[in-house]
């Protein structure tokens, strides 16, 4: 697994090594740590970053430190390109600049939309990763529409999850795989016991929902980690950010949002607003 | 399938002309009616408002009652701003009936929350708007900014359907008292309406292969731009409310969705009442029409573009209250039949 850290001499580089040491010790690997300058005079002022990278990414048997000057995303997206790595870990804030305070998160959300592999945004106070909170919407599964899903095959969020950072996991996870649904009925004549039914009851129903859990739930069987499923009733985005916090995750992890141009154009970037406002560290899956 | 086709095309034709009919009727004998609003003492807008909301409540539906309150206009039995108002008061109305559906589903013992959210949510959002858009409306009556608007070819369609409907229009006039007339207008209108409804291609909405899009979430506007052309083409909130149905293989609609569909739908709704202003060659009913949708998109675009998240939270969270509680739900209902009342008599 080949593994971009992006550092950006700021207190917060700290935790963005640890838990990059975190996911090294689990899916070894090469770790590239990057620290992007504006200029050539920005040089001098990175470098104690990468000094402090080396030291705690001591135990990485592949490791390389890389300074670029320029547009801090852009060079990452560069670097990225030019690397071919599996994963990009990066802290937030980008800058101490308290400009940014009105736009948070805006360079890691450019960041994840432009990005060719998937992202992990370090934010917060991260501890190990024990508790992960997997949202999954059901896009490219059993939700999905079959022709469409027929036409253009895209993996579903779980398959991603499992073929990209399985290898991350240490066996002694407890993921929650979390399906919103905002549905209400359409017109009072609706049976709408589905619309407030548990994960449990909408397995046993094989609601399209809680088909989508079972798979899930089946995917990530493997020693030591506990996969349960969860149905919260609400919009989306308010019910991610409030199960985030009240469950007291490690780490949430989420799919990208759809790259298709009429996609952009008509759906809502709940990714981009579930990533500007939660408190924790979030991997985006691509 | 060709005859299906034929037969709707018939239907379409003959709603059209039923329209034409009823506004004619209801134009003739709208000053019968005089004396019944001076009996109900509707003087002030605040009278004509709550005049519209019940008599939409008593016909089960708005678009009849926005035309009359256009022939009422006609006749001078209200003002511009009464009929406004009254037609502000028709769409209040008219949002109760999903609701009334849901509460007869209530009663039958189906889940309170699920018969009820999609009329409470239709109520509250058109309550939402249309009341301020009330106050913006009144200020552009007042200013004129409108009154220039007007069709430019309305006298020539108005004229050309006058002689479809008027061998009729005169025989009923010959015969009948003027407030005979009006009611005999008003019962074709819901009829024509009836007939539009079932022009609509229902069936092949039934399962539909595009299922799967009632599962995505769009952007607010992509959805209330949605409403607004859908209920253009239906001409009524209910009938683009229950479209939404057949959409989704088990009759669910994302909430985020729901709200600005219901936004956009409150604006285009209004198209037959501009259809009915025309027929009356009555310019400024025409500009009252045209400042009700201008009013109503105003607010609603400002909604959506400063504070749209905090205003579905509001609208969500009034929602679960009304229905978390039989004595929620009963204040609620209370509400809604005590205001219009009260705006009667005031």
């Amino acid at each position: 697994m080949r593994i971009l850290l992006v550092v950006h001499a700021l207190p917060n580089d700290e935790v963005t090594l640890h838990l990059g040491t975190q996911i090294a010790g689990q899916a070894g690997g090469a770790i590239t740590v990057l620290a992007v300058g504006g200029n050539a005079r920005d040089r001098a002022r990175v470098e104690p970053s990468l000094g402090r990278a080396r030291e705690i990414l001591a135990q990485v048997a592949n490791l390389q430190t890389r300074v670029r000057l320029g547009s801090p995303v852009r060079q990452v997206l560069r670097e990225a390109q030019e690397g071919s790595y599996d994963l990009i870990v990066v802290g937030e804030p980008w800058h101490d600049n308290r400009l940014d305070r009105f736009r948070p998160g805006s360079e890691s959300v450019h960041l994840v939309e432009n990005a060719p592999c998937s992202v992990l945004v370090v934010k917060g106070k991260p501890r190990p990763i024990r508790r992960i909170l997997l949202c999954d919407s059901g896009a490219g599964s059993v939700l999905a529409d079959p022709v469409l899903r027929a036409a253009r095959p895209s993996p579903s969020l779980l398959a991603r999850f499992a073929a990209q950072v399985a290898e991350m996991l240490q066996g002694e996870e407890d993921i929650t795989i979390l399906h919103v649904m905002s549905q209400i009925g359409a017109g009072p004549g609706i049976p709408g016991k589905q619309l407030r039914a548990a994960a449990e009851e909408l397995i046993d129903e094989r609601s399209p929902e809680g088909e989508l859990l079972r798979q899930d739930v089946q995917m990530l069987v493997r020693p030591g980690v506990q996969a349960r499923p969860l149905v919260r009733h609400g919009l989306v985005l308010d019910e991610i950010l409030h199960e985030a916090r009240c469950g007291d995750y490690d780490l949430v992890v989420i799919g990208a949002h759809p790259g298709k141009l009429w996609q952009k154009l008509l759906l809502d970037y709940l990714a981009r607003k579930i990533m500007v406002q939660i408190d924790r560290p979030i991997l985006v899956i691509k | 399938m060709t005859r299906v086709n034929l037969a709707k095309i018939g239907l379409f034709v003959a709603s059209l002309y039923l329209f034409v009919l009823a506004i004619t009727l209801m134009k003739e004998g709208a000053i019968g009616l005089a004396p019944l609003t001076q009996t109900l003492a509707v003087t002030s807008p605040a009278n004509s408002l709550g005049f519209g909301w019940l008599f939409a409540y008593t016909i089960m539906s708005g678009s009849p009652v926005a035309a009359a309150a256009l022939t009422f206009f006609d006749a001078g039995v209200v003002d511009r701003l009464g009929a406004f108002a009254m037609i502000t008061g028709s769409r209040l109305g008219a949002s109760f009936i999903v609701l009334f559906i849901g509460f007869l589903y209530v009663l039958r013992g189906r889940n309170r929350a699920t018969s009820l959210s999609m009329g409470l949510l239709s109520l509250t959002v058109t309550a939402t708007t249309y009341l301020p858009g009330l106050a913006v409306g009144a200020w552009f009556l007042k200013r004129g900014l409108l009154d220039g608007v007007q069709l430019r070819s309305g006298a020539l369609l108005s004229s050309i359907t006058e002689r479809a409907v008027e061998p009729i229009s005169n025989a009923a006039v010959a015969l009948l008292p003027e407030w005979a007339v009006f009611l005999v207008g008003l019962g074709v209108i819901l009829f024509s309406f009836n007939l539009f409804d079932r022009c609509l291609p229902q069936s092949t909405l039934k399962e539909s292969q595009v299922g799967w899009m009632s599962r995505l979430v769009y952007r607010p506007w992509v959805m209330f731009f949605v409403g607004a052309l859908v209920t253009l083409i239906s001409m009524s909130v209910s009938v683009s409310l229950s479209i939404l149905v057949p959409l989704s293989a088990r009759g669910f609609v994302r909430r985020e969705n729901v709200i600005p569909y219901i936004m956009g739908a409150n604006i285009t709704t209004f198209v037959d009442t501009l259809l009915a202003a025309v027929l009356l060659k009555n310019p400024p009913a025409f500009t009252v029409v045209l400042v009700e949708m201008f009013s109503i998109a105003i607010i609603s675009v400002l909604i959506l573009a400063l504070f749209y998240r905090l205003y579905e939270h509001s609208i969500l969270r009034f929602v679960s209250w009304v229905t978390a509680r039989n004595r929620n739900l009963a204040l609620f209902m209370a509400g809604i039949f005590l205001v219009p009342i009260l705006l009667l008599l005031a």
